[in-house]
């Protein structure tokens, strides 16, 4: 018998057998007291609510949104670059530093970074109430520490060798170190700061659905009121609102010869740094007494959650995450395989892009409708949401690979479909399996959403331990959610590396 | 011409289970031009890596103004400048960024910043790109879009701006034309200090394949398995001598 040989190609479509469990499980918890409400969510689809009072509360909720959204992009992006420098290689071979420093921070960059931003917000608007600085707070914290990640990874490419060069020459330390990482900053900048911004207003978005303000915050309550039609107008003008920025991001050129636009840079970068180091202090010095009640509260309370209990939450998150991540990877080159035309594949960029731009618990809130909560709901919405996103990265691939390939194929009489799977689909399996392991990385950390609202995992433990404000729970479920985010990140990197 | 300026006592150097260097004793006076034969891999480059500073050698003593390397402050270790068989260039600056990298040492940061930003003045690294036959065309190219020749010579502007007073070069006539080498020689053995004007010996040892270009040189120094071989005059060089280490 032929043993079975799996490639890039075959590990690419295996996750999607996760469906067999998952779907066994969705079609059990199916109920149809909500499926005229799901019917009445469709409808208002195409019939938002239109007049002039919804209109200025849009533009109010989108200005504030955009606000949270660009000061917390603007803080992370520099300090995520400051700290960038201080956890790669080439700073403390300048400086000569005992290399136990770089171990230090980056293993506290890596705690930082495994906790979600909503995770944050919804402890920091537990601790200090809901106001518009807690929202660029809440993600600032994670967003640093994840963009300290890319360009930490960018500055270790620099070439050992250019650093030998520099050093040789005997340059002031600073003087080094500038003229080192100077490029690989602005590289990184430039082709992953617009980026951020994007990802920095979607969660904007996602905090507002949990009461920080700005759009999100309305989109929660028109649904909680289920009044989906107001809903709609939310959603559509945040999906417009995306579309334009993304257009707009496409256009933008840094132009880092022009000493003007480069002198103006310099100026944000200092003045956001002494703006964000004054309102630390102020925020510290402001909120001093509330912040060590709640502190010192961390000690005397006890925990009520049982062990089996909470190993049962850990099993829960991982199975989660493993669901998803499976749904992710599987459904994009699934569906656009066997849907291999033209039309179907606009339909699918469609239904892709609707995936991305609604929120994730707003899919979850819809989908219980008619789905009591469980494991597998939440996984669907989770998985179905990175799946939007794998599947833009996949298609933009596909579309810029060579395809005399696929021609020949098809020009031997083999099948269409066969076709792409061989001629296009196994010379990107291999790097989208790449930008999957990251993108698990992420799915990882987005449980704690889906964990809120679907009643599921440490995500759902986080929230009732924080409404009763039993502050040991919370500890113990953050150093267990922070500990799977860290594993999966390790074994994710690996995966990563021997696939790049 | 008898001052010793560098001097290494028993240096061996161990990479691995590999020994590169093995007890190397040197003296190098003051404005001695030696050229450094060998095959590849007979340990020349972890011999000019070791009297730059950039590896620490396994055993040994090596001296430089009568002072170990550790003592040397800044200033001194700037009087000796490198050109490296790989160039080790910046890619993604500029030809002139790079060259007026070699004054990073005399300046603060500030003049690296303004580097960086094209703000600061280009004059003096455009002399000597022009000394070394650049084009001012390639001045504001990206390393990365050069040619091997133009690259050796933006690498080569770099040492000369750098107007210390030992050179270290590692086959720096690689990727030239029999016109070039001869021109490039000349600027990288001339006892001229930076400022053109005051006459100052200038010490160097040059790691070379090519023969026909030792005339210049005083002495000839052979390696081979991290060993030195020989190490006499120019002119007593003979066939018998590179049989030894050829």
């Amino acid at each position: 018998m032929n043993k079975l040989k799996l490639n890039y190609t075959s590990l690419s479509f295996l996750p999607i057998l996760v469906c067999i469990p998952l779907g066994y499980q969705l079609i059990n918890n199916i109920h149809f007291g909500g499926l005229k409400l799901f019917q009445e969510f469709l409808i208002s689809a195409f019939n938002p609510k239109i007049d002039n009072e919804i209109i200025i509360t849009v533009i109010n909720r989108l200005n504030e949104t955009i606000l949270i959204g660009f000061f917390s992009w603007l803080v992370s992006i520099i300090f995520g670059a400051i700290f960038g420098i201080i956890s790669s290689n080439i700073f403390y071979n300048i400086f000569n530093i005992p290399n136990i420093f770089y171990r230090i921070i980056k293993f506290f960059l890596t705690i930082i970074r495994s906790i979600h931003e909503v995770v944050w917000g919804i402890i920091l608007m537990q601790i200090y109430g809901i106001n518009f600085s807690i929202g660029i707070i809440a993600i600032c914290i994670p967003y640093i520490a994840v963009n300290s990640k890319v360009f930490a990874e960018q500055l270790e490419t620099i070439d050992y060798k250019s650093f030998e060069s520099i050093n040789q020459i005997n340059a002031p330390k600073f003087s080094s170190l500038l003229t080192l990482i100077w490029n690989p900053i602005i590289n990184t900048f430039k082709n992953f700061g617009l980026y951020r911004l994007e990802c920095s207003i979607r969660s904007t978005v996602i905090l507002g659905l949990f009461g920080i303000g700005g759009i999100g915050t309305s989109i929660f309550l028109s649904f909680q009121t289920l009044n989906f039609r107001e809903l709609w107008t939310y959603l559509w003008s945040l999906a417009i609102l995306i579309i334009i920025s993304g257009l707009i991001f496409k256009k933008i050129k840094f132009n880092t010869k022009n000493k003007i636009l480069s002198i103006f840079f310099i100026a944000v970068f200092f003045i956001t740094i002494l703006f964000s180091f004054s309102y630390f202090l102020y925020f510290i010095f402001k909120n001093n007494f509330e912040t060590f009640h709640s502190i010192s509260s961390l000690f005397k309370s006890s925990s009520d959650l049982g062990l089996f209990d909470f190993f049962k939450l850990i099993l829960e998150t991982i199975i989660l995450s493993v669901l998803s991540t499976g749904i992710a990877i599987s459904l994009p080159p699934l569906l656009i395989g066997i849907f291999n035309n033209n039309t179907s594949k606009i339909f699918i960029k469609i239904f892709a892009l609707l995936l991305r731009l609604i929120p994730t618990p707003v899919v979850l809130l819809t989908l219980l409708t008619f789905n009591n909560p469980s494991l597998s709901l939440a996984a669907l919405t989770l998985g179905l949401h990175n799946a939007g996103i794998t599947s833009k990265l996949l298609f933009t691939n596909l579309d810029n690979q060579d395809r005399r390939n696929y021609i020949a194929m098809k020009s031997l009489g083999i099948s269409k479909k066969t076709s792409w799977l061989l001629g296009l689909f196994s010379q990107q399996a291999k790097s989208y399996l790449a930008y999957c392991a990251y993108r698990s990385d992420i799915i990882i950390r987005e449980t704690a959403i889906v964990g809120v609202i679907g009643s599921v995992g440490l995500g759902w433990q986080l929230q009732e331990s924080l409404s009763s404000f039993a502050w040991q729970e919370v500890t113990i479920v953050l150093i267990a959610y922070s500990s799977i985010a860290i594993i999966g990140e390790l074994i994710n990197g690996k995966i990563k590396n021997s696939l790049t | 011409m008898n001052n010793i300026l560098l001097e290494l006592k028993n240096i061996s150097y161990k990479y691995k289970n590999d020994l590169i260097l093995n007890k190397i004793n040197l003296k190098i006076n003051s404005g001695e031009k030696i050229a450094l034969l060998g095959k590849s891999g007979s340990g020349k480059t972890t011999l000019i890596s070791v009297l730059n500073g950039t590896i620490k050698p396994t055993k040994g003593e090596f001296k430089l103004f009568n002072k170990s390397f550790e003592e040397l402050d800044r200033k001194q270790k700037s009087k000796i400048t490198t050109i490296w068989q790989d160039l080790r260039l910046i890619e993604d600056l500029s030809a002139e960024q790079n060259v007026n990298c070699g004054l990073l040492a005399e300046n603060n940061f500030y003049f690296a910043f303004k580097n960086l930003l094209n703000i600061s003045s280009f004059k003096k690294a455009h002399k000597y790109m022009q000394l070394c036959r650049l084009h001012d065309s390639i001045y504001e190219k990206k390393i990365r879009k050069l040619s091997g020749g133009q690259k050796q010579r933006v690498a080569i502007a770099r040492s000369l701006i750098q107007g210390s007073n030992i050179l270290l070069a590692d086959e720096p006539f690689n990727n030239l034309d029999p016109k070039l080498i001869t021109i490039i020689k000349n600027l990288l053995l001339e006892n001229v200090d930076k400022n053109n004007t005051k006459k100052s010996p200038k010490t160097a040892l040059v790691a070379l394949h090519r023969l026909d270009l030792l005339n210049d040189f005083d002495k000839v120094i052979g390696i081979r398995d991290g060993k030195i071989f020989f190490n006499i005059k120019r002119n007593n060089l003979k066939k018998l001598h590179l049989d030894k280490i050829y």
